[in-house]
């Protein structure tokens, strides 16, 4: 008997236990009142990355609360967007999602087909303020969907290319940057010494090969986001240009969670030449770069058939279920943190693409492109920006392909075709 | 005394009176409800909830959930990467729980004397159980690096090649087993250490009487005495190790190639990452009956030769 009740006490420990997994969700303690004691509006507001990143939001929502006295926002750092989404999804669930949030441009439509954003078209046609149109046009196409606001614009990028101009010069090359893959790869070559340094360290991300693919004239997925289209021609090009790169020893790929994270230690540290990363990071690398020692210097993506890059970054989005006076808050904030003043401040800090055009041509701006040419080459290439794909599964597509390019770049036997059909025919499985 | 069963007769005979409902027979019930309510609250309906849910499709937002029957079990059975997480599961826990066992009882036999050495080697060993995972994820995350890392830098030096610790498919399960088995080790050989210590000295006493060779007295006195130690600890271990987490989330992501994904992993990608709750459900309910099953089976197949006092 004594025996059979520490079963049962056993077994349902263990019930409970294997219910911890499934119900998991993240009790992010904020405060809900409505209205704070000295009768401000209170909001919440989650960001993705720190450091330098990390700052400018800091900051530019303590100017947001100084520039006011109705409003107070308490902003809140919560990782990679990856782990953005997953907790704002999960407080959202919990009743107590932040009322303004950032969305990965890919994840607009998840979010907004899912209900967990606010359709902000109508913020929009009654507030006689805001110029849409002085939002940059190559940014818009992961704002809409099906035809809805759902976010503006914040802090945008593109994929640029980095270049260590002291290593480049002691290898003999032109320091005007390879223009196309063909240089692309002569470059690489040249940086290659045998010894530890290669062209270029890659991990292996979604974001490179969708620019890679778009430069070979071909695109991640079809366009009404039903079926995925990288398993075409362009797309093994596209996969070949790295994959062949890395048996030849010209380029490091490397897989896992802190791929990223290494290939920049790689370039910072001097053992890659070259480095794909969002301009994002400019300011922070020419810190490192000065601490380093080198001389850094920022280039358009090499140009496959044609001259093309994804867009990326985050845009701003407000949660739904909001009351009123609580909407209206999270709009005055949305409305301030991409005006052209803070745009410009927060791409002067952190090397983001001055969202608005008006930024972009502001003085401020200007001055700081004369000063820091490196700060221009991402907003010039604007011009070539395609949107990213926003398939309500789009998440679960690029966990198969980054899979399958994993063991693509790890087995050399496999033909390029079997990896992509592969990834292919899982992906569509997974988007029906 | 006298007073008191008289008013338990009274009581009983006014409960004959209501029928049924009477509070005599409704006090053991009202007495255990705090405990039961909660108990219903936190583990039962959490429980019930997840496999309502595995049976529906759901984003975790939407107000509708589509019934849709046993397809997401059909689905996940039918995946080869659910197929993979089940394996590596079993493997990540056998490993697991057999090396730190093991291990733990050889350290525990060793260090099982007094003096300042061997206390000082008993803190040494139970440190690692009290770092938290994150920070022992990020440690092992910075040795096990495959180009600066410590261990490379140590093999290299004794002129073996470099090993890409998680990196690789081949070798980032075993990676997390090493982790595991070095934070698991400090508290098993504790909890053998206590075993050990509770065993009567007479035993040995009276074997070394009779002149039983070491490894006899180990066998027949030690093992025996010290099953229900051993049978707690797999048990843990087991349940422990199927629901690993923390390093797995940091150090891998479930990667390279789905190579360390293992059950809770699984279930927090499809829950979190990718919107699919009642998919996740299903894996959780599969996880579920997995670890009933096994428990059952260990305590029908081992409790019998565990010795309690």
């Amino acid at each position: 008997m004594k025996k059979l009740s520490f079963l049962l006490v056993l077994m349902c420990a263990l019930l409970v236990l294997a219910a911890c997994g499934g119900s998991e969700s993240d009790g992010s303690a904020e405060a809900n009142s409505a209205e704070a004691s000295d009768g401000k509006v209170e909001l919440t507001y989650w960001y993705a990355w720190g450091d330098k990143i990390g700052e400018n939001n800091e900051n530019l929502v303590k100017q947001f609360n100084e520039s006011q006295d109705k409003i107070h926002v308490t902003a809140e750092f919560q990782g990679t967007y990856d782990e953005l989404h997953a907790k704002t999804q999960a407080a959202f669930a919990a009743g107590n999602a932040p009322e303004v949030t950032q969305n990965e441009i890919a994840s607009i439509g998840v979010f907004a087909k899912s209900g967990m954003t606010q359709d902000l078209t109508s913020f929009v046609e009654n507030d006689e303020e805001i110029n849409m149109d002085d939002f940059n046009p190559g940014l818009m196409g992961n704002s809409y969907v099906d035809d809805k606001l759902y976010g503006l614009p914040y802090l945008r990028s593109t994929p640029i290319m980095y270049m260590n101009t002291t290593l480049a010069e002691e290898a003999g090359l032109d320091l005007k940057g390879p223009s196309t893959w063909e240089e692309f790869e002569e470059y690489a070559a040249a940086f290659t010494d045998g010894n530890g340094r290669v062209g270029m360290s890659l991990p292996i991300d979604i974001w490179f090969y969708e620019a890679f693919i778009a430069q070979a004239g071909g695109s991640t997925m079809n366009e009404d986001g039903t079926e995925v289209a990288f398993n075409s021609k362009e797309g093994a090009e596209a996969f070949d240009l790295f994959r062949n790169m890395s048996n030849e020893g010209t380029m490091k790929v490397s897989a896992g969670t802190e791929a990223g994270e290494k290939a920049r230690q790689d370039f910072v540290n001097g053992h890659a030449g070259m480095h794909f990363s969002s301009t994002a990071d400019l300011s922070y690398l020419l810190q490192l770069a000065e601490e380093k020692g080198f001389e850094l210097q920022t280039y358009f993506m090499p140009s496959g058939k044609e001259t093309k890059v994804p867009t990326g970054g985050a845009n701003l989005v407000m949660t739904s279920g909001l009351d009123e006076e609580k909407q209206q808050a999270a709009w005055e904030f949305i409305k301030f943190m991409t005006a052209t003043e803070q745009t410009a401040y927060a791409s002067e800090f952190t090397g983001y693409l001055p969202s608005r055009l008006s930024a972009a041509e502001s003085e401020k701006m200007q001055a700081l492109y004369e000063e820091k040419p490196q700060f221009k080459v991402a907003v010039d290439q604007l011009e070539n920006g395609v949107a990213r794909p926003m398939a309500e599964n789009y998440p679960e597509v690029v966990k198969i392909m980054i899979d399958e390019m994993t063991r693509g770049i790890l087995d050399e036997s496999i033909p390029t075709e079997e990896v992509l059909d592969t990834a292919a025919e899982k992906a569509n499985a997974v988007l029906k | 005394m006298a007073f008191a069963k008289v008013q338990l007769d009274m009581e009983e005979k006014k409960a004959e009176r209501q029928g049924f409902l009477s509070w005599v027979k409704l006090r053991p019930y009202a007495m255990i409800f705090p405990a039961i309510f909660i108990f219903c609250l936190f583990f039962i309906y959490p429980i019930g909830y997840m496999i309502y849910l595995s049976f529906h499709d759901w984003n975790f937002v939407s107000p509708v959930k589509d019934f849709v029957g046993t397809s997401n079990f059909s689905y996940l059975l039918s995946d080869r990467d659910f197929r993979e997480v089940i394996s590596n599961s079993f493997i990540y826990t056998f490993f697991t729980v057999f090396l730190t066992i093991s291990l733990s009882l050889l350290l525990a036999l060793w260090l099982n004397r007094g003096g300042t050495v061997y206390s000082f080697m008993q803190a040494s060993i139970f440190s690692p159980h009290i770092i938290s995972l994150v920070s022992v994820s990020m440690l092992w995350m910075w040795i096990m690096d495959a180009d600066y890392g410590l261990l490379n830098w140590f093999l290299n030096l004794i002129g073996m090649e470099s090993v890409m610790w998680l990196t690789s498919p081949e070798y980032a399960l075993t990676s997390l087993i090493l982790v595991a088995v070095w934070k698991g080790i400090g508290f098993n050989t504790l909890v053998f250490i206590a075993g050990l210590q509770s065993i009567p000295k007479d035993l040995y006493e009276a074997a070394e009487l009779d002149h039983t060779p070491p490894w006899r007295r180990f066998l027949k006195i030690t093992v025996p005495m010290l099953s229900p130690t051993l049978f707690f600890l797999t048990i843990i271990g087991v349940i422990n190790s199927f629901q690993v987490f923390e390093t797995i989330n940091l150090m891998t992501a479930g990667g390279p190639i789905n190579s360390t994904n293992t059950f809770v992993y699984y279930i927090y990608q499809y829950g979190f990452q990718f919107f699919k709750i009642g998919y996740a459900s299903a894996a959780g309910v599969i996880l579920l009956v997995i670890l009933s099953v096994l428990t059952v089976v260990y305590f029908k197949v081992l409790s019998k030769r565990v010795h309690y006092r």
